[in-house]
């Protein structure tokens, strides 16, 4: 038990005592004290060690056991005190912070904002990204991209590296369970699908592999919700009867809340129906997606190489058509989770970065808030330091201060977290994956209890350093109330202003870049009309109006006539997939006098639109060239059709489109361009591929289901018509499901949902920095202020005016502030940069981000600092005078 | 204890009053305390000496001595250890039990019919 280290020392743990040495001192001590008094009896001096050892025993087995005791004896005292030395520090800590409450509320609220918005973006970013799939070995687990079911057989017997393969295909069908009509969505997986991921249901029992064979029986697995809120939750649903596109299917289980594989919003599952012998749909309709799982000994790389080497020669497979030397050139395998997790990666970590730098700019704030105090508690830190404190018991009692205001910025901080969570899980309902899974996690709790406790040290270090060294050096010199230059504290609070400046600078320029970009986007034109446009999709169940049927025709004439009818209704019409609204499929085709040969590659057209006769009208879709369609094109007429300007820039260049023929992938008659409208934006506003055909309804069966999409323009509120198409289609007939009634600026508005989330967001961060930044130029100028009364107000005596003091102060913020903005937008050159895949129409540079941000922050500065500019013109030379005169006589 | 029949309780129980008697008289270091109970029971009682360090740390771990670094009398670094309000108390209480059983065994000895 050594007493010659420092308490302090040992509190931090830096030095331990030496306890062997300890031991050894204290028994060779009283052995050499033995032979010396052997001696002195007249031993000669190898007797008396002889004799001194003999009396003592055995000195190894006393010394071990000593060395044990004193070592455990150590450990549990230094625990000991430094327990009790902590609840010192917090008991004496929480008094100094309530006896400044203004303070505390300031740096507890600044605390609670960066510790909060970190907190909830690492909740998404841990339950998004960071966490394992909730699948057995989900690090196995691969996704060979899209393809046809021949090709995915193919790969299934030839794959080496990858054990199991299983496909799925959504599958949007309105299920009726007996009461009104809904529309469930759901998806078709090979059988081998759950066992695959390591899942199996939790009620009744999972799919067999005859479920996927034809003739089978018609089963289904439905979702935990969907049991519980539309099937009503009771066990005996196993068994139960629903119908599917007018067939009854036989719900054998329930999947646990935990599987949702694809995406959170299957509400069943249902076999995928392979039949071997149907060639064309086998090899013909692609869009399945493949997901396996790595065999036990092959890697990741493996299963890439063998990938991109296997399915490119399934080419001579298909029977159908060549699918050209380019064929799957690109095939390789991805982990799932990178799939899953897609884009949002990149985003998640983008905005965990613009959190952690508010967080930094909150570590600044409170830095300076302390900085302030420390130099009003200079007295009682010099008192402390006096009383023996000590340089090291000070700082910790410092650093435990700033710890403890952390910790309570970051209670309050976890409810802001919680709450933000929530909103944002709420405000992008299909922009993130694993959105079911995002919650202010345990782990995510422990997170912000480490980043507290590293807040905590990293804002108090600086305050704590200064204080104490000035606090030693005031107890040593005793000299009066100015003991440590102000002046000093004032250039560290200058700096750290400088650097929160700096800091908030990059913020700024990312949310400026992000919200011209997202102007950008907004004012693209989609080459359709969206105002005043309603859009309905009507899910004619195909049991009932099979394609291509006269019902099917009479039906939706019918609802055409009745909205044509509605008052405020100007134009109505049909279109099978709306523009903007999901990815549009597409359709090789064959080209007359181009390429007729359906063995040989045909050119893709990535969109086809299946319209009705008043679509061009309804969406303001200008005709360029010839005519739209007609009611006479009927399908007992010559087939039609109708391109955008780049097909028919891309197939007749020089020549004029219209009259020549187009036809579909097979051997089929032919159909006569017969007018050209400009290309429209069909995926996404970003889209640069805007080639779309357009086929009339009602020419056209194959490939179109029994779903529409009614479009209608209206003269008022578009949103007024929703409730009354809903009414009409209900009136003609009860079990036609009506979903997705929006208008059409709402479908435009979702389309960049995710680019208006990422820039509000940011927007919100940068926004929190530019405030938290002025306030740190106000403390710091009100700091200059005060320290220099007595010079504004000599100045003010000795004949300036007040407009000089207030140019003074103001100047010297905005000297801050543009050191500040410019290290700030050094650093923002290259930490936008990751800010590039978000940009559209806006370089990462952008001159005009980069030229207004510094106009934004001379504006703070100028606000910031006028207050205590003012202050300082307003100082009673007067009194200014006496206290310096009394200055200088004390 | 000293009722035990366990001589090393024996003398353990012997050597914890030897230790707290010795520090009566003001603190010591443990070569001082054996060279005390040398001198003090005529070398009757003859101690191995390194037991007493352990004795030592047991009384320490009970509160009954505290120890602190200081210089000895031939200046060197050497530990001292000082008995306690608590050593002093036990001290007490544990000689008065000595004292009686003593004297009832001196009794019963000097009982008829002698031994001698």
């Amino acid at each position: 038990m050594s007493d010659r280290t420092p308490r302090w020392l040992r509190y931090l743990g830096l030095v331990r005592p030496n306890v062997p040495a300890d031991v050894d001192d204290e028994l060779s001590f009283h052995i050499q004290m033995r032979i010396d008094r052997n001696i002195a009896m007249g031993l000669t001096p190898e007797e008396a060690r002889r004799d001194a050892i003999e009396r003592f025993g055995d000195v190894v087995v006393v010394r071990s056991a000593l060395v044990k005791h004193d070592e455990r004896q150590h450990a549990t005292e230094r625990r000991a005190e430094w327990v009790s030395d902590l609840v010192q520090d917090l008991r004496f800590g929480w008094r100094a912070l309530r006896r400044t409450p203004a303070f505390t509320i300031a740096a507890v609220l600044t605390l609670a904002l960066g510790i909060g918005a970190n907190t909830a973006i690492f909740s998404v970013l841990h339950a998004v990204v960071l966490q394992p799939l909730p699948y057995a070995h989900p690090d196995r687990l691969v996704t060979l991209g899209q393809g046809s079911t021949g090709e995915y057989l193919a790969l299934r017997e030839r794959l080496r590296t990858v054990s199991d393969l299983a496909e799925w295909v959504a599958t949007t069908d309105p299920v009726d369970d007996g009461r009104d009509a809904l529309r469930l969505t759901g998806v078709a997986v090979t059988p081998n699908l759950m066992p695959l991921l390591g899942a199996a249901p939790m009620l009744g029992r999972g799919f067999a592999p005859s479920d996927g064979a034809p003739g089978g029986d018609h089963v289904l697995l439905v979702s935990f919700a969907t049991w519980r809120t539309e099937l009503g939750g009771a066990r005996d649903v196993v068994g139960r009867t629903v119908t599917l596109e007018g067939l009854p299917y036989t719900v054998i289980g329930v999947m646990p809340p935990s599987f949702r594989y694809p995406r959170a919003d299957v509400q069943y599952w249902m076999p995928y129906v392979i039949d071997p012998k149907n060639i064309g749909l086998l090899w013909g309709v692609g869009g399945k997606e493949f997901v396996g799982r790595l065999a036990p000994n092959a890697t990741l790389d493996q299963a890439r190489r063998e990938v991109h080497a296997v399915w490119p020669s399934l080419r001579t497979l298909n029977p159908v058509w060549d699918p050209g030397a380019d064929y799957r050139r690109d095939a390789t395998a991805t982990p799932l989770k990178s799939n899953v997790v897609g884009a949002s990666a990149p985003l998640l970590w983008m905005l965990f970065g613009a959190t952690l730098l508010v967080l930094l700019i909150a570590c600044v704030n409170v830095a300076n808030l302390l900085l302030a105090r420390a130099t009003a508690r200079e007295r009682e830190l010099t008192v402390r330091a006096a009383l023996g404190g000590g340089r090291g018991r000070l700082m910790r009692q410092l650093i435990t201060e700033g710890v403890l205001l952390a910790t309570i910025g970051a209670t309050a901080g976890v409810a802001i977290a919680v709450f933000t969570v929530r909103a944002l899980v709420a405000g992008v309902p299909t922009g993130l994956p694993r959105a079911n899974e995002i919650a202010v996690s345990g782990t995510a709790l422990a997170f912000t209890l480490a980043m507290s406790i590293a807040t905590g040290i990293v804002f108090s270090i600086v305050p704590a350093l200064r204080a104490t060294s000035a606090a030693a050096w005031a107890s040593g010199s005793m000299l009066g109330r100015r003991g440590w230059g102000l002046r000093s504290h004032t250039r560290v609070s200058g700096w750290l202003v400088g650097g929160e400046i700096a800091l908030a600078v990059m913020l700024v320029v990312g949310s400026l870049l992000l919200v011209r970009s997202f102007a950008a986007l907004r004012s693209i034109d989609p080459g359709f009309d969206p105002t005043h446009v309603i859009a309905a999709r009507i899910s004619a169940p195909e049991a009932t109006y099979a394609p291509g049927t006269e019902r099917l025709a009479t039906f939706y004439a019918e609802v055409l006539d009745r909205v044509r009818a509605m008052p405020g209704v100007r134009d109505a019409a049909l279109v099978d997939q709306l523009s903007l609204a999901a990815p549009l499929q597409g359709l090789a085709i064959r080209v007359q006098g181009q390429y007729e040969d359906v063995t040989r590659q045909l050119p893709f057209i990535d969109h086809v639109q299946t319209v009705s006769p008043g679509y061009f009208a309804t969406m303001r879709i200008p005709l360029l060239r010839g005519r739209s369609f007609t009611d006479d094109d009927r399908a007992d007429q010559p087939p039609v059709a109708i391109v955008s300007q780049s097909v028919a820039r891309r197939f007749w260049p020089s020549g004029d489109a219209i009259g020549h023929r187009i036809g579909y992938p097979y051997d089929s008659p032919w159909f006569t361009i017969v007018g050209i409208v400009p290309d429209t934006k069909q995926d996404s506003l970003r889209d640069t591929s805007n080639v779309t055909l357009y086929m009339p309804w009602s020419q056209r069966t194959q490939k179109v289901g029994s779903e529409l999409w009614l479009v209608a323009r209206t003269t008022g509120d578009p949103r007024a018509a929703g409730a009354a198409i809903r009414r009409i289609v209900h009136g003609i007939d009860r079990g036609v499901p009506v979903s997705d009634v929006r208008t059409m600026e709402d479908v435009v508005s979702a389309s960049v949902v995710g680019a208006r989330f990422t820039a509000a967001l940011v927007t919100a961060f940068a926004l929190v920095s530019l405030a938290l930044g002025a306030v740190g130029i106000f403390g710091v100028m009100s700091y200059v202020v005060s320290e220099r009364r007595h010079e504004m107000g000599l100045r003010i005596a000795l004949g300036a005016s007040g407009r000089g003091v207030v140019t003074l102060i103001v100047g010297r913020a905005l000297r801050l502030t543009a050191a500040g903005t410019a290290a700030g937008l050094v650093c923002a050159v290259i930490a936008v940069r990751p800010l590039q895949r978000w940009l559209y129409g806006v370089s990462v540079l952008d001159p005009a981000t980069f030229a207004g941000v510094p106009i934004v922050f001379a504006a703070v500065a100028l606000l910031a600092s006028y207050l205590p500019a003012r202050r300082a013109a307003r100082a009673n030379p007067a009194a200014a005078m006496r206290d310096a005169a009394a200055g200088a006589g004390g | 204890m000293p009722t035990s029949r366990d001589p090393g309780d024996l003398l353990q129980g012997t050597l914890r009053i030897l230790i707290l008697k010795s520090l009566l008289l003001g603190r010591a270091h443990g070569y001082a305390i054996s060279r005390w109970i040398e001198e003090t029971t005529d070398d009757v009682l003859r101690i191995e000496e390194g037991s007493l360090y352990p004795a030592l740390r047991r009384l320490q771990d009970r509160g009954l001595v505290t120890s602190e670094w200081g210089l000895s009398e031939n200046n060197r670094r050497a530990r001292y250890y000082t008995i306690t309000r608590a050593g002093r108390a036990l001290l007490r209480a544990e000689a008065s039990i000595w004292l009686e059983y003593s004297h009832a065994v001196a009794r019963v000895l000097r009982a008829e019919p002698s031994i001698a």
